[in-house]
């Protein structure tokens, strides 16, 4: 589809991948921080207030600052991945460790008692009882990257943010409008999938009204 | 067998849980250990599996120190019940069973056949296999738990007061299923409760402890009941520890009185002036009929001999002096009815005859 002089398409495959892959690597890098931070009051001290500050860092100056820090070209798409891979990271460290806390001790001690080891505790009873909290912060998570994303559009970086910053350029008011509610459908989109997906992952939440 | 050896435990911030505890827990027996919040009794089952390790002593089972080898080893070999059960809510209920069959190597599909099995030992239709925990009340729950720890075929079962979240009716219900399914199975278990009825009712060798895991008093709860070591141990017992001392007397030596009786359970003539029993065509007493020809219930019966069919108030107390007196204070007539274990009339049961049997010590 082509609208405004660009292929649409492209736009918001482009956005889709930026924001979906930071959000998926995130994921990865916070759980085990998460569960560090679970397992030791001493590295919660630490990473919590950590992961918030980093949450405060302005997106625009981390993704100027990361070239710098990393090497990466000033113009490539990696300098929005990373920065919104921070983000993520700040964002569900602090969500993994809560996750981990909710699941019951009766659970884990009677998990340890019949013969887990530590690996198969945390994948086999740890980790898909903390599912439903652990959503919660994924989708958080996400509607952050799908609108962050569009910031990257100011150096260069397409997405749907390019309609906005393009249509502000050309005076352009319905270009601007597109990239706007084009951003928000696909979070919102995006954030449905989110909470489908943490349904189906905990089929048990909903059958206690189910007898 | 398990075996404690001066087991001490010191915790990192100073407490003693287990000052230096020496048991044994012997083979296919139940043995509980009682005593007041803080008296360490958790602590010490918890050695035997590793999930805290002593300070000092040694816990053997069957001979070998648990120390030696991997814990997570140790524990698939060694039931364990917990407090409210402890399923694992993401896991329908057949497939918490199969755990430890899992997790000790068998495919998922004997697995799950042999969780089959146990569910049906332990009185849970098929129906409940495909439910999530929490669409089972916390009697089933607990049945569950019980259910897991057996899977595993381990001969040893820890049971950390496993029936304490239950109702009262239920909590009998559970310790029934509990003597029952260990008649059958013989298995070595360490049970923990606060509950000194739950120990006297359960236990084949009670251990009371006191605060600090200080041994007050190792003995069968009889023994327990009848002399209690101290003060303690007399006060944790608790005050009508006389009367359910009965439960463990034998009543061998009660004669049964002459009652006078009449062959129709709908009748309404007895002998003039008495309390007669009406007997039903299979000779089983059916009610009183009053010197006024008035029908009565019959009360609690006193069942003779133990190894009645289910077990119920009236066969539990089979045997023992409890079960005549019981019969004899809950009979209208002032007398009991004395049955035989397939509920045939056999007699009466005068108070005065089971007093007597208490004067002035019966037992030793």
């Amino acid at each position: 589809m082509r609208a405004f002089g660009y292929d649409i398409d492209e736009l918001v495959i482009s956005h889709v991948l930026l924001a979906l892959v930071p959000v998926l690597v995130g994921l990865v890098v916070a759980v085990p921080l998460g569960w560090w931070a679970h397992r030791s009051p001493g590295a919660r001290r630490v990473l919590v207030p950590l992961s918030g500050a980093l949450y405060t860092i302005p997106s625009l100056a981390l993704i100027v600052f990361i070239p710098i820090l990393v090497g990466t070209p000033i113009l490539s798409p990696l300098n929005v991945g990373l920065t919104l891979v921070i983000y993520t990271v700040a964002l569900l460290v602090r969500s993994v460790a809560e996750a981990l806390d909710a699941v019951p001790v009766t659970v884990t001690t009677a998990a340890v008692a019949v013969g887990y080891r530590p690996t198969g505790l945390f994948l086999g009873v740890q980790l898909p009882l903390a599912v439903p909290v652990l959503t919660a912060g994924i989708r958080v998570a996400s509607v952050s990257a799908f609108s962050l994303v569009t910031v990257g559009a100011l150096v260069g970086v397409q997405s749907l943010g390019t309609l906005m910053t393009d249509g502000f350029q050309q005076a352009y008011p319905a270009m601007v409008a597109a990239g706007i509610i084009g951003s928000i459908v696909l979070a919102f989109v995006f954030d449905a999938l989110w909470l489908a997906l943490g349904r189906a992952l905990t089929p048990w939440v909903r059958a206690r009204t189910g007898v | 067998m398990i075996e404690f050896r001066d087991v001490g435990k010191r915790f990192a911030d100073g407490t003693v849980g287990l000052e230096s505890l020496s048991l044994t827990a012997r083979e296919g027996e139940i043995t509980v250990l009682v005593g007041p919040s803080g008296c360490g009794k958790t602590t010490s089952l918890r050695t035997v599996n590793r999930m805290v390790e002593p300070t000092s002593g040694s816990v053997l089972l069957a001979g070998k120190d648990v120390a030696e080898g991997d814990p997570a080893l140790l524990r698939r070999g060694i039931g364990y019940v917990i407090q409210q059960a402890g399923l694992f809510p993401h896991r329908r209920v057949l497939d918490n069973v199969a755990t430890v069959p899992v997790l000790q190597g068998l495919p998922r599909k004997e697995a799950r056949a042999r969780a089959a099995e146990v569910l049906e030992r332990v009185g849970l239709d098929a129906t409940m296999a495909q439910r999530w925990p929490a669409q089972l009340s916390g009697g089933q729950q607990q049945r569950v738990g019980v259910a897991r720890a057996l899977a595993g075929d381990a001969p040893v079962l820890l049971m950390d007061e496993p029936f304490s979240a239950v109702d009262p009716v239920v909590r009998v219900e559970l310790q029934d299923e509990l003597l029952r399914l260990q008649a059958d199975l013989g298995k070595t278990i360490l049970f923990v409760t606060h509950d000194i009825d739950e120990a006297i009712r359960l236990g084949d060798r009670v251990a009371v402890l006191r605060v600090g895991g200080r041994l007050a008093q190792f003995a069968p709860p009889d023994e327990l009941l009848a002399h209690p070591a101290d003060e303690f141990v007399s006060g944790f017992v608790g005050r009508d520890r006389g009367y359910r001392r009965l439960g463990f007397v034998p009543a061998t030596a009660l004669h049964l009185t002459e009652l006078p009786t009449r062959a129709d359970a709908n009748g309404d003539s007895g002998v003039p002036g008495e309390w007669t029993v009406l007997l039903d065509g299979a000779e089983r007493p059916a009610a009183w009929l009053g010197p006024d020809g008035v029908r009565h219930e019959l009360g609690s019966v006193y069942v003779t001999e133990g190894g009645a069919e289910g077990v119920t108030a009236a066969s539990e107390a089979a045997g023992t002096l409890r079960g005549a007196l019981d019969a004899a204070l809950s009979s209208p007539a002032g007398r009991g009815v004395a049955v035989d274990r397939e509920g045939r009339f056999r007699g009466g049961v005068a108070p005065d005859d089971v007093l007597a049997l208490l004067r002035p010590d019966p037992v030793r």
